[in-house]
């Protein structure tokens, strides 16, 4: 299990940032990740994978005028 | 379309062009007010001039900016507004901008730096 | 166009603008042609700033306690701001219009893009002050170029924006490039047949060869405008250039504007496309988080949502043209649809330039009625600006009105002849050219906002005003914008405790609160309701656009800060901080920009209050803001809803939609009483939602008169428990 913005979700071997975004239809484009607390940049996203028990923190930068 | 070419394998950093260009159009020796530069990268010298691409010209809120007969693309300082988004949208950043400088400027192709430059490194085109 | 006949003709000194003042605002009557020129004091800088600030504070010394919003003594004040005008950052043509609003009955203050702002500032006046009534429709022009302002007779037979705007700036131009040294304020016969009247401040197209339309959509400026037979105003001032506001230090501008431009040459194509489909950029993404608003805000999502998805827009929108509304704005976001032909109307087969549509007019004139045709957006977008007639009531209150038709309220002989459901488009066309009209008396009704469709169809049409009461998504008398509040508390204070209606000027935070879940405690959404309102209302003060502060931000912003410190786009805030300073010499940090609005804010809730609103009753709360109303909107996310329940400590089995609509209800309308209690308690607010004495103080706006108005509202009862 992970945690995703403070709540549970399914991990599976493998699994990167992308396939959270795409699970959870994160489809905004400025969105910043964190994993345990350390940042991952966006062109990273693809590449990135996620470990069992990681604490990850999905966060949309507002906008909106 | 005229432009001023840069070869910068042929360039050996003495800057006569910066200082020569200043002091033409801005009657002072001052590298930050030239329209040509000349830095240092990892093997040689580099030269930023305005290749006349043109990107600019569409960037411009007021038409100031067009090309001349000669195809030199030109800024109509009665229309600047000195918003820079040429500056800031060029794509090989050779619009600049100074201190105390309300609009910002450009190679508009006069050969002067050509003429005194040892190397031949800066020549007038022709296309 | 004819020689337009000159009424009146006033001359004054001209001034030397410094550190982005004129130092004066102009003062116009229009019952009796007097004209004043009106000094800027350094308090009224000090505690004002500008903008908004300066149009509140006018507004104030011009208007009675029982002042009504068709009284001669209501103003339109028109002020930008020091900021205003400048042309090396994105976004610093803005200027604020402040007036009693008909809708609500208070002060609203509306922005607007184009160039008329700046060049109102650079001919020499912080701001318009326009009261009275003419006893003729006339055409207000202040000559910047020969530091005079004159009256003419409207020659208009018909007085709508966008063949007004156009022979104005034919009229007043010497020659085509002149027509970009001009701007004119304008509005429609919608304005005058509704209260949804709308402002248009128009910019010319150079390369389009045609004026464009920015709005003050909100609130009913236009309504007012066309009250006192304003037909136009137009301003024009040649030679403004990159020091025109004297600033104190231009190379820290230019610095800070290259930066700017760089960020977004090399950004904005990944994060939101600004320049190449502006803000509809957001229709997918709404719809994919539930917040797209569809019939009537019963649902968040939509099949047909992909047929006005941003790519649709971004084909139809001409690209590479410099799309700002301002000099230097190179966010650009000002897109239109060109040689678009009409296929309805007066203007029936003309090709035209629509300026938008913007995501509100997607949704409001989209989604929102059940129409997911781009085209007829961008028709009903033109009509509804050449009517002068803002988009988002409009959209918002059809949605009503077709609510109501489905629900079995209204009828065809209510109607006279329209069949109002949702997505009815033609016979919805049909309803907008009646307002534009005039002549139809159902229109009317329709434009007099939801507010009072609830009371008149509960009274004429016999509908439950219950229901009506529940579905009228209203707050404070003024239309909801264009996003599903429901599912987030911090957002049904954004829209409902606000000082003017539920506008998303002050606060967007659904994402920061649902799916970011940033703001777990009432505390933490107070904290956000405190913040963000007073940080998106300090653009309002200094005459900027806050769209370049967040729809782009640096490569590094999510990775150099964390979660609310990410979402506040720290170096940008610290870039407006810089260009103040640059401006007006003066040397403000981070936290007294705040304090900056949180004074002006503070004011404008004492200025309410003043006129008869501004307590905790007036923040109502439609019950389908804060989430389900009938059946079917719970059955298409009966997960999602029951587990909502679950989440509220109640059991959904054994329970039928109805019950289950009704618990939730009341969960979260007590959800809603904590909020308001942490949100006034932060805002140094009294239970009623009053500013306490104190507050006042600490801001330093403890004038007699202010606290005077205070003082007769303050109830011991109402203050907090230590």
């Amino acid at each position: 299990m992970i945690k995703v913005n403070g709540e549970e979700m399914e991990w599976h071997p493998g699994m990167t940032v992308k396939d959270i975004l795409e699970a959870k239809k994160f489809i905004f484009p400025m969105i910043g990740v964190w994993i345990n607390d350390k940042p991952i940049p966006r062109d990273k996203f693809e590449t990135t994978v996620v470990n069992d028990g990681d604490d990850v923190q999905v966060i949309h930068m507002i906008s909106g005028g | 379309m005229k432009r001023l070419a840069a070869y910068s394998e042929r360039c050996v950093g003495c800057e006569s062009c910066m200082l020569t260009c200043s002091k033409t159009w801005f009657k002072e020796e001052d590298k930050e007010l030239s329209r040509i530069r000349v830095t240092q990268g990892d093997s040689g010298y580099v030269i930023n001039v305005c290749n006349q691409c043109g990107v600019c010209i569409d960037t411009c809120p007021t038409l100031a900016i067009g090309r001349d007969a000669q195809g030199v693309v030109r800024i109509d300082e009665s229309k600047c507004v000195g918003c820079l988004m040429c500056a800031g949208f060029c794509p090989t950043e050779s619009m600049f901008t100074a201190d105390n400088k309300e609009k910002p400027f450009k190679c508009i192709a006069c050969g002067i730096c050509s003429k005194i430059c040892p190397p031949e490194a800066l020549v007038l085109e022709q296309d | 166009m004819d020689k337009m006949r000159l009424l009146a003709r006033w001359e004054y000194k001209p001034v030397n603008i410094y550190r982005g003042y004129a130092g004066r605002t102009l003062y116009v009557n229009i019952s009796n042609f007097s004209f004043e020129e009106r000094p800027v004091s350094e308090d009224m800088k000090e505690k004002f700033i500008g903008g908004r600030g300066f149009g509140l504070k006018l507004l104030w010394d011009a208007v009675k306690d029982t002042t009504k919003w068709n009284d001669p003594e209501n103003e339109i004040v028109i002020s930008g701001g020091p900021l205003c005008g400048i042309t090396q950052y994105p976004g610093s043509g803005k200027c604020y219009t402040v007036f009693i609003s008909p809708l609500t009955e208070q002060t609203y203050d509306s922005n607007a893009g184009g160039y008329f702002g700046p060049l109102l500032k650079f001919s020499g006046w912080d701001a318009l002050e326009i009261q009275g009534k003419a006893d003729r429709d006339i055409v207000v022009f202040i000559d910047g170029d020969n530091n005079r302002v004159e009256i003419y007779e409207s020659p208009f037979e018909e007085v709508n924006a966008v063949t007004v705007t156009e022979a104005l700036h034919e009229y007043f131009a010497e020659d085509e490039e002149d027509k970009r040294n001009i701007s004119v304020v304008s509005t429609g016969k919608g304005a005058e047949n509704s209260y949804w009247g709308c402002l248009n401040m128009s910019f010319y197209d150079l390369r389009r060869k045609t004026p464009r339309l920015k709005q003050a959509g909100r609130g009913g400026g236009g309504t007012v405008f066309r009250d006192k037979k304003l037909a136009a105003i137009v301003v024009k001032k040649r030679g403004i250039g990159p020091s025109s506001n004297n600033p104190a230090d231009l190379t820290t501008l230019q610095r800070v504007g290259l930066k700017l431009h760089k960020e977004i040459r090399d950004l904005d194509d990944q994060q939101n496309k600004m320049r190449k489909v502006g803000t509809p950029h957001l229709n997918e993404i709404m719809n994919e988080y539930h917040l797209l608003p569809v019939h009537n805000y019963k649902f968040g999502q939509h099949k047909d949502a992909s047929k006005i998805h941003s790519k649709v827009f971004e084909r139809i929108f001409t690209q590479g043209i410099p799309d700002g509304c301002w000099y230097g704005c190179s966010m650009a976001c000002a897109k239109a649809a060109d040689k678009f032909e009409l296929k309805t109307g007066p203007l029936k087969g003309r090709k035209v330039t629509v300026d938008g549509p913007e995501y509100e007019t997607c949704a409001g004139l989209g989604s929102n009625i059940g129409v997911f045709d781009p085209e007829w957006i961008i028709e009903a977008n033109f009509y509804a600006d050449h009517y002068g007639l803002d988009t988002i009531s409009l959209g918002t209150g059809i949605a009503f009105v077709c609510e109501c038709y489905e629900l079995g309220f209204l009828n065809k002989e209510i109607t006279n002849g329209l069949e109002l459901k949702f997505g009815a488009k033609d016979d919805i066309m049909e309803l907008i050219h009646r307002m534009g009209r005039g002549d139809d008396e159902f229109a009317r009704i329709v434009g007099l906002g939801i507010h009072r469709m609830k009371k008149i169809f509960a009274e004429k049409y016999g509908a439950p005003s219950d229901v009506l009461e529940n579905i009228g998504m209203e707050g404070q008398g003024l239309e909801v914008s264009e996003y599903v509040p429901k599912e987030s508390v911090a957002q049904w204070g954004g829209y409902f405790l606000t000082l003017k209606g539920p506008q998303h000027d002050e606060a967007w935070l659904i994402f920061m609160d649902r799916v970011n879940k940033q703001l777990p405690t009432f505390e933490d959404k107070a904290e956000a309701l405190h913040y963000f309102p007073n940080f998106r209302l300090w653009f309002s003060l200094v005459g900027l656009c806050k769209l370049p502060w967040n729809d782009i931000e640096p490569a590094d912003n999510a990775i150099k800060y964390k979660g609310i410190e990410a979402a506040k786009v720290p170096e940008h805030v610290q870039n407006y901080v810089d260009l103040f300073n640059a401006v007006t010499g003066k040397k403000i940090t981070k936290e007294e920009l705040i304090i900056q609005s949180e004074r002006v804010y503070n004011f404008q809730r004492v200025f309410q209050l003043r006129l008869g609103r501004g307590t905790r009753k007036d923040h109502n709360i439609p019950l389908r803001a804060i989430g389900p109303v009938f059946p079917d909107e719970w059955e298409a996310r009966s997960d999602y809803y029951d587990n909502e329940l679950k989440a509220a400590g109640i059991d959904p089995e054994n329970l039928s939609t109805e019950e289950k609509i009704k618990k939730l209800q009341n969960y979260r309308l007590s959800q809603w009483e904590q909020l308001v209690d942490a949100v006034y308690r932060r805002r140094g607010w009294n239970k009623n939602g009053i500013p306490t004495i104190e507050t006042l103080r600490r801001l330093g706006i403890d004038y007699p008169e202010v606290v005077e108005v205070v003082k007769r509202h303050l109830k011991p009862e109402d203050e907090w428990e230590s």
